[in-house]
């Protein structure tokens, strides 16, 4: 089907569609000149229908939210096309009409709800104002309405959450009220954007069961803007797929998915992970030792002595367990998978393994008891390295990638110094950079080529493991499973073992031998990979694995 | 870096700055009249070809006297903020490194010295050393100290806890490598900010006290010393006071917006332009 | 708010005032010059300056003089000026009096200005208000109390012409118009220093909480341009904008020594120069104890309205 009787078609069968947008473009001024941030955009929402808007960073994706809200940076210009909410055009709108469409006959719903909630006025408030300004009820009125807005979405003691303010509510709770509030005054259209992505993984599940409860009760029509594309097929009927500002692809999401024809549909789909797509090396085939944690504890915020002397019964109370009790082994060659969500304390394992953090418990390491973080020496934490989440955070911005990589050679004497120029080079084309981006800083690489400089600083030392603090988590989808696949094959060539923490449970299926599940500091579930959907998996892994949409296309098909 | 010069401040500052940085060097190469030299005749002129800022109550040239003052001036702000730069950073980068007691313990003395006024503070180690040049920037020196420390401080706490320092500590580099190649060069930027803009509260002190009497002394063309000695003639030429005081003023300002387009700059999310 | 926060930040003024009290005893104690000899004269003998030395306690070793200056503050007493003969509490008492009205009448005018001279800035980015106030509050700020104060003397206070007195005081309580005749010029010296750096700030803060994502979200929720600013962006930018007027007491204290001194205004500032010019140990100690904790607790009552202003901070 071509685009053209597509949009026909979709005129055809719903004659006042809730929104369409027609031959839209939009470009900045910048210093630079011009710089095109949509161009022809075409899409319409059918009432009472979901259309989902895909695209990595950068493709324009929040751009078109703005426009359709009607609230664009000075700097934006709008070169031509349509903007019809309901058949009425927003581009004539005044900034006065607008204020009263927004809210009223349209509403957002943003991707951080810790942000987008003012913290210092009541969350009862922030509903009510909404209901006050469209609605013209009395203040009395607006709460009680907003005690109701806020009890569809599934909160439990809405009454009280009302008085709250957005700091003593989590994540998942704020969530509800900002989609209390877009839902508040019952608008034609909802624009989602992103709207799980700063939220835990169940949490984030909830939200999106939340999202398809209340569009059954309502028939409100929504764009829902994601990056994720498996995700997206839960949510909605229809999906246009936007790349660098044009619509390359759209269609029912079942059919996007089993037959897509753009190249970069074929792409991202491609890179999707998929948790029956086996990518890693093979297992070692005679499992032996190389870390064992062994009780590990890290206690924050622990009691002073002084307090532990006066106050002993207190010293298990005072401050939390960012770990507590965790026992297992990492084997030489292996990738082992660690699993959690934020807090679940993945993160601290990681720091306590390279040294960053003290701990109590010991770590043995082939028959070497170490038993305290100072007791770790330099020949330790040659052998154990770590990659960081963020590479923006994680190379030093005034040091250039030649300096940054040649430290650990240097440091732990790997290769003689006349050699060192030489290995650089090696190590860059590891990770299939150029050899030219020695001479280069952090801040002139895009953010997967960065990663990259970051792992081949860990292997630079010729580690026997390493460390993957959620390393692919804030980089593009595409690029993601472009790292993941270069971690592999640096095993494979290194024979290093891997520790891979992640909160994303499908791409951890890809590539680990083991998985380890965390929760409250507390490791509850270890197996093979294959037995990841047996039945004596603990219920918190099941949860968690329920909650993740995979998305073979075939699945999705049928979602559809 | 890159856009330095897209600012109005940016432009204002290097251009000011330029300014008072050209009259420090060659100012008394190029002043037109001796400035000790009276001329009974030709006292409390206003601005006029043959003198371009007007004489001062004993005749002397207030140009000549403005650019034979400027060496000394631009010299009392920028060596008295180097030295408590240097003496601050050295104390603020110690705690920040260090943490635990010796942190909260130079924290809280610095807290209850930095509850003083600056001037205040600076004008009691003033009467300790007694008045003059190096006495005043030695004082305002050691004024501006806590201050800095507690810049110096913050600013190597927020590096502290990036991950290229933590990757460093991982990796189990020395202590004086992770301070001085990983912390330090990203922890300056904030102080060099802070640096430049206090040069121009360092001249608007040095100014005070030589107005107060407590700096420069006479017969020098200190700016301040010089407002103070024309006082007494401002109402018959208001140009004798209103000249230096200009002065003082362009050589504040041009620091202090260099300053603060150095931050903007240096650090694109905080603009304070 | 939490007892504990207060308490909490009450513990610190002291600890920060007692460190205040030992920074200023070392100092003075430091000033060069035999207390006694300047009493006295250079003539005086010695048996008469020994004897005056164990009346001011100068004979003991420095802790014991230490201990019994805290102790005598503790209980209200200063000791006794050296060159006026007056209880220190009655000499600094009056100039702290005066030196208040001074602050407080140039506090309040810069506060009810600046505020929303700062926020009117910030909504109107990059017009020509906005440019100058900007060029007005850096002109401000580098314009040293002295250059300001002479040159509005000579604007407005010339001999035959003058709108106001070139100096000098008169209590309120005898003349509310004379009182205010002769505040306007040092207040007015001491606010525009104030007022550059206020309402920068609170133009700088005004911007960033304007370009938070509450507020956009407060603005697609349809919300009237009038309640975004009123009720979102206001009351968030008010609480940093506080901290930085406290912060700024610091300055106004400093620069109330050299404005009262110019416009012979007989306060905390005037009566600080005497007693440096004259060594009056005493009275320089009371006189910076007090200045230090004027600005300690101006910073403590801030940290308390910031915390009732924000949620987050009151409960943390």
């Amino acid at each position: 089907m071509t685009l053209q009787t597509m949009s026909q078609d979709v005129i055809a069968t719903a004659e006042k569609p809730a929104l369409s947008i027609i031959d839209y473009s939009l470009s900045y001024k910048t210093a630079n000149g011009l710089i095109s941030a949509l161009k022809n955009i075409d899409l319409t929402i059918p009432k009472g229908k979901t259309v989902g808007l895909v695209g990595e960073s950068g493709s324009g994706k929040s751009s078109m939210a703005w426009s359709v809200m009607r609230y664009l940076p000075p700097n934006a210009v709008e070169t031509g096309g349509a903007i019809r909410l309901a058949g009425e055009e927003l581009l004539d709108q005044t900034p006065f009409q607008m204020a009263d469409i927004r809210g009223r006959r349209m509403s957002m719903v943003f991707q951080d709800p810790s942000t987008s909630l003012n913290p210092t006025i009541r969350l009862g408030e922030q509903i009510a104002e909404v209901l006050m300004r469209h609605r013209g009820l009395t203040k009395a009125q607006a709460w009680a309405e907003a005690e109701v807005a806020l009890a569809r979405t599934g909160i439990t003691r809405p009454k009280e959450m009302l008085q709250r303010f957005p700091h003593e509510a989590s994540g998942g709770e704020k969530q509800r009220v900002v989609i209390a509030t877009a839902f508040a005054c019952e608008p034609e259209l909802i624009i989602f954007d992103e709207p799980t992505t700063a939220l835990d993984i169940l949490t984030a599940r909830q939200i999106l069961d939340l999202f398809n409860q209340l569009r059954d009760e309502t028939n409100v029509s929504a764009l829902y803007i994601s990056h994720d594309l498996g995700l997206v097929s839960r949510v909605v009927d229809e999906v246009s797929v936007l790349h660098k500002g044009v619509i390359v692809e759209r269609g029912l999401v079942g059919e996007v998915f089993a037959k897509p024809s753009a190249p970069y549909t074929k792409q991202l789909i491609g890179a999707v992970p998929n948790p029956d797509r086996w990518i890693g090396v093979d297992a070692p085939t005679d499992p032996k030792t190389l870390i064992k944690l062994d009780g590990i504890g890290v206690h924050y915020g622990a009691p002073s002595k002084i307090q532990k002397m006066f106050w002993p019964e207190d010293a298990e109370k005072v401050g939390f367990w960012g770990a507590k009790d965790v026992n297992f082994e990492v084997r030489k060659g292996e990738l082992l998978g660690v699993v959690g969500e934020s807090g679940s304390g993945k993160s601290t394992i990681a720091k306590v393994l390279v040294g960053l953090q003290d701990f109590q418990g010991n770590l043995e390491i082939e028959g070497k008891t170490i038993g305290s973080r100072k007791a770790i020496d330099r020949a330790y934490r040659r052998r154990v390295q770590i990659v960081f989440q963020h590479p923006d955070a994680s190379l030093n911005p005034r040091q250039k990638i030649g300096r940054i990589i040649a430290r650990p050679l240097k440091l732990y004497g790997v290769v003689p110094r006349e050699k060192i120029k030489a290995r650089i080079a090696e190590l860059l084309e590891m990770v299939r950079l150029p050899a030219e981006y020695a001479d280069r800083y952090p801040h002139q690489l895009s953010g997967g080529e960065k990663q990259r400089v970051a792992i081949a600083r860990a292997f630079a030392a010729e580690p026997e493991l390493v460390i993957c603090d959620e390393v692919t988590a804030a980089l593009d989808v595409s690029v993601q499973a472009a790292v993941a696949e270069l971690l592999v094959k640096l095993q494979k060539d290194t024979g290093a073992a891997c520790v891979f923490i992640t909160h994303d449970l499908n791409l951890i299926r890809q590539l680990a031998h083991r998985i380890a599940v965390m929760h409250h500091g507390k490791l509850v579930d270890f197996f093979d990979r294959p037995d990841a959907r047996s039945q004596d998996r603990d219920p918190y892994t099941k949860a968690l694995l329920d909650a993740v949409p995979v998305h073979t296309p075939v699945e999705a098909f049928e979602i559809a | 870096m890159r856009n330095f010069f897209s600012s109005p401040t940016a432009i204002m500052g290097t251009a000011l700055l330029s300014i008072v940085l050209f009259a420090a060097i060659f100012g008394p190469m190029i002043a037109p009249y001796d400035p000790q030299a009276f001329d009974p005749l030709n006292r409390l002129q206003g601005p006029s070809l043959t003198h371009l800022f007007g004489t001062d109550q004993f005749g002397r040239d207030l140009l000549s006297r403005i650019l034979t003052g400027a060496p000394s001036t631009v010299a009392f702000g920028v060596g008295a903020t180097l030295l408590g730069v240097g003496i601050g950073s050295i104390i603020g980068v110690v705690a920040g490194v260090s943490g635990g007691w010796v942190d909260s313990t130079i924290m809280r003395i610095l807290d209850g010295l930095l509850a003083v006024p600056d001037l205040l503070f600076t004008l009691l180690i003033v009467t300790i050393l007694g008045g003059g040049m190096e006495h005043a920037m030695l004082a305002v020196s050691i004024a501006f100290a806590p201050g800095m420390a507690r810049i110096a401080r913050s600013a190597v706490l927020s590096v502290r806890t990036r991950d290229y320092v933590r990757a460093a500590v991982a990796r189990g580099e020395s202590g004086v490598y992770i301070v001085t190649c990983e912390v330090l060069p990203n922890a300056l930027s904030p102080i060099v900010v802070e640096a430049t803009i206090r040069v121009s509260f360092a001249i608007m002190i040095g100014a005070t006290l030589g107005f107060l009497g407590l700096g420069a002394q006479p017969p020098s063309t200190e700016w301040g010393l010089m407002v103070a000695e024309a006082r007494q003639f401002m109402f018959r030429n208001p140009w004798c006071v209103a000249i230096p005081g200009i002065s003082i003023a362009i050589a504040a300002l041009g620091f202090n917006l260099f300053g603060d387009a150095l931050r903007d700059a240096l650090d694109p999310k905080r603009s304070h332009g | 708010m939490s007892w504990g926060y207060f308490i909490r930040r009450l513990l610190a003024v002291f600890l920060v005032l007692a460190i205040v009290t030992f920074a200023v005893f070392a100092i003075t104690t430091m000033l060069p010059g035999n207390a006694a000899i300047m009493i006295l004269g250079e003539y005086a003998t010695p048996d008469a300056v020994a004897a005056l030395e164990k009346q001011l306690h100068l004979d003991q070793p420095w802790y014991a003089q230490y201990l019994s200056w805290v102790a005598g503050i503790l209980h209200g007493d200063f000791g006794t000026s050296l060159r006026l003969s007056l209880p220190v509490t009655q000499v600094v008492g009056e100039a702290f009096v005066n030196s208040a009205m001074l602050g407080a009448t140039a506090l309040v005018a810069v506060t009810i200005t600046a505020i929303p001279l700062g926020a009117l800035a910030a909504l109107k980015r990059g017009t020509g208000m906005d440019l100058g106030l900007g060029l007005f509050s850096y002109l401000g700020t580098a314009l040293p109390e002295f250059v300001t104060a002479t040159l509005l003397l000579v604007f407005f206070a010339a001999p035959q012409h003058g709108l106001f007195p070139a100096g000098g005081f008169v209590a309120p309580w005898e003349d509310l118009g004379g009182f205010g005749a002769h505040v306007v010029l040092p207040a007015a010296t001491l606010g525009l220093v104030l007022m550059a750096h206020i309402s920068r700030q609170v133009r700088s803060e005004m911007s960033e909480v304007l370009s938070s994502d509450y507020i956009r979200a407060a603005r697609l929720k349809g919300l009237t341009e009038r309640r975004v600013i009123r009720r979102h962006a206001l009351p968030n930018s008010l609480a940093p904008a506080i901290a930085v007027i406290s912060l700024d007491i610091g300055y106004l204290l400093g620069g109330i020594i050299v404005v009262e001194e110019i416009f012979a205004w007989p306060g905390l500032g005037r009566l600080l120069i005497y007693a440096l010019e004259n060594r009056d140990l005493p009275v320089i100690q009371a006189v910076t104890l007090l200045l230090a904790a004027v600005y300690a607790l101006s910073n403590l009552l801030s940290d308390i309205v910031i915390a009732l202003l924000d949620p987050r901070v009151r409960y943390a």
